[in-house]
């Protein structure tokens, strides 16, 4: 029998705590995404990753749809709803405040969580790993090979996103909206599609990451409330607005969570999350990347 | 070229314009003094369309544009560099000067958008050595630079110019004025609105006065100046 040593027990939480990170990292992308284009803290985040789980899970694991097609066909549903929150709860809204629109935002996740569990009930469900469930024994720590899935796709999506918000053209305008959406309706930007757009980006997003972490930590229906704390969580570690903190900030998140679930007690997971929520808000509202000087000018 | 009849707009059900008639021919600078909270930055904000509460006529080339989006508009030819510059402050300039060509930023267009970029780095030169640096991090009399710039690159018949002088040193906006003559001579037909009536005057063909929602007077730039009443009250006796 294998000896783990204490280090190797690290590693394990280390890896553990990164694939989980990563999962946050995507929701907490999806937050600023929206974020910077209309400013509103979307609440139903969350739901995203949800629906991306339990749809795949009915796709592939029920109706026997192939992965590679499953796969697209889910992220393009997920998206669909995406576009329908934005339609049907935001733009509907006249005269909206940032903080109705938020208000907006948790009815919307309401009911979309109400929806799910009238579909799928309330059980959790799995899905199939994508190539298999042999664990890999690296430097000690056991890994499943789905953890490298998930990793892989917090990697394409960021390198996707940053090529198209720093070199195409409506990834500018859309930060041009963020920036003042007068001004950028002057230049002939619609607003509204930019805005349509935001959410529908967002929600793919949240439906990556649903597919990918359901076959590691299975997916029911109320999971998108914790998944958006969390995810919000990274947010603020990170700095709200910022690509990389939300990165950096889902990373730690998830790790500070596996650590303290190993060491401490697991039954204070989800509590580890939430500490440093309150700890940033404390001590340093901005974030870790985010700046000083726009956090003074925001609203929230 | 733009024909603006009986114009009224509310903020709430306060009105900022009371029926508001001008004309502004094609190849002309025309220019509206007024003071402070006069209406007339709604005036502009009106014809562009970031105004919705309006009611009367707004003639572009024959055409009612009263009721179409801000982001149409600018598609016709009416290009409006707001008050305040308002320029994408976290972009970088040649961002900025790029969202200005965004209607039409597609590849086959590549020629004449690096035409017209080149046209304003040789109307503004501080700009061209600015491309990468953070707008908001620009000077003042720069953001104005950039924000004309900008509004250049939309290929615009019609510039809307909303208060160019506004917080800058006066040899700045000697500059600025300069090339809002400039443009006008290359053809661009120009709405001016201003605080500094001297200077607005001097680039203009016609003017109108504008006070607390209404025309109060109007006529040739020239005549204006040396009218008695306007001495009086806009260009410090």
């Amino acid at each position: 029998m294998e000896e783990f040593s204490f280090a190797n027990q690290l590693f394990q939480y280390l890896i553990t705590g990164l694939t989980v990170g990563s999962v946050y990292a995507m929701v907490a992308i999806g937050f600023n995404i929206i974020y910077n284009v209309t400013e509103i803290i979307n609440l139903a985040q969350g739901e995203f990753v949800m629906l991306g789980g339990l749809i795949m899970v009915f796709l592939h694991a029920v109706a026997g749809l192939p992965l590679i097609l499953a796969f697209p066909i889910t992220v393009i549903l997920v998206t669909l709803v995406g576009m329908l929150l934005d339609r049907l709860a935001i733009r509907p809204i006249r005269q909206p405040s940032v903080l109705t629109l938020i208000i907006a935002t948790i009815a919307a996740s309401i009911i979309i969580k109400g929806t799910a569990m009238f579909i799928w009930g309330k059980d959790p469900f799995d899905l199939p790993a994508f190539s298999g469930r042999t664990p890999i024994n690296f430097l000690g720590a056991v890994i499943q090979p789905q953890y490298f899935w998930v990793i892989g796709f917090l990697i394409v999506t960021v390198i996707l996103l940053t090529l198209f918000f720093e070199k195409t053209i409506i990834g500018k305008a859309m930060s041009a909206c963020a920036d003042n959406p007068d001004a950028a309706s002057l230049m002939g930007i619609n607003v509204k599609w930019m805005i349509l757009l935001s959410f529908s980006l967002s929600a793919a997003i949240g439906a990556v990451a649903g597919i990918t972490v359901t076959p590691i930590s299975l997916m029911e229906y109320d999971r998108g409330a914790m998944l958006a704390i969390k995810g919000f969580g990274a947010v603020v570690l990170g700095g709200l607005g910022s690509f990389p903190g939300a990165i950096l900030g889902g990373l730690i998140l998830g790790t500070i969570e596996s650590f303290g679930a190993g060491l401490i007690s697991s039954g204070y997971k989800d509590a580890f999350a939430l500490i440093v929520l309150l700890a940033v808000l404390f001590f340093r509202p901005s974030g870790l990347l985010g700046s000083v000087e726009i956090s003074k000018i925001k609203r929230f | 070229m733009l024909k603006i009849e009986n114009l009224k707009a509310f903020y709430d059900s306060i009105p900022a314009l009371k029926g508001v008639s001008i004309e502004v021919p094609q190849g002309k600078v025309v220019s509206i003094i007024g003071a402070n909270g006069a209406g007339k930055s709604t005036l502009l904000k009106s014809i562009s369309g970031l105004m919705k509460s309006k009611e009367g006529g707004i003639l572009y080339k024959d055409q009612d544009i009263s009721a179409l989006p801000a982001n149409k508009i600018v598609s016709l030819g009416i290009s409006q560099v707001p008050e305040g510059r308002q320029i994408f402050g976290h972009l970088s300039v040649q961002d900025n000067i790029n969202l200005g060509a965004y209607l039409y930023f597609k590849r086959r267009n590549r020629s004449e958008i690096e035409k017209r970029t080149e046209r304003v780095y040789r109307l503004f030169p501080i700009l061209k050595k600015r491309t990468k640096q953070v707008a908001g991090t620009l000077s003042g009399g720069e953001q104005q630079m950039l924000a004309i710039a900008r509004a250049l690159m939309g290929r615009p018949e019609l510039i809307l110019l909303d208060e160019p002088s506004m917080g800058l040193a006066p040899l700045i906006v000697r500059e600025i004025f300069s090339v809002i003559n400039q443009l006008n001579q290359t053809g661009t037909t120009i709405l001016l609105v201003e605080q500094n009536a001297k200077a607005a005057l001097n680039v203009a063909h016609h003017a109108f006065v504008l006070e607390t929602g209404e025309i109060v007077l109007e006529g040739l730039a020239g005549e204006l100046l040396d009218n008695p009443k306007v001495k009086e009250a806009y260009l410090g006796g």
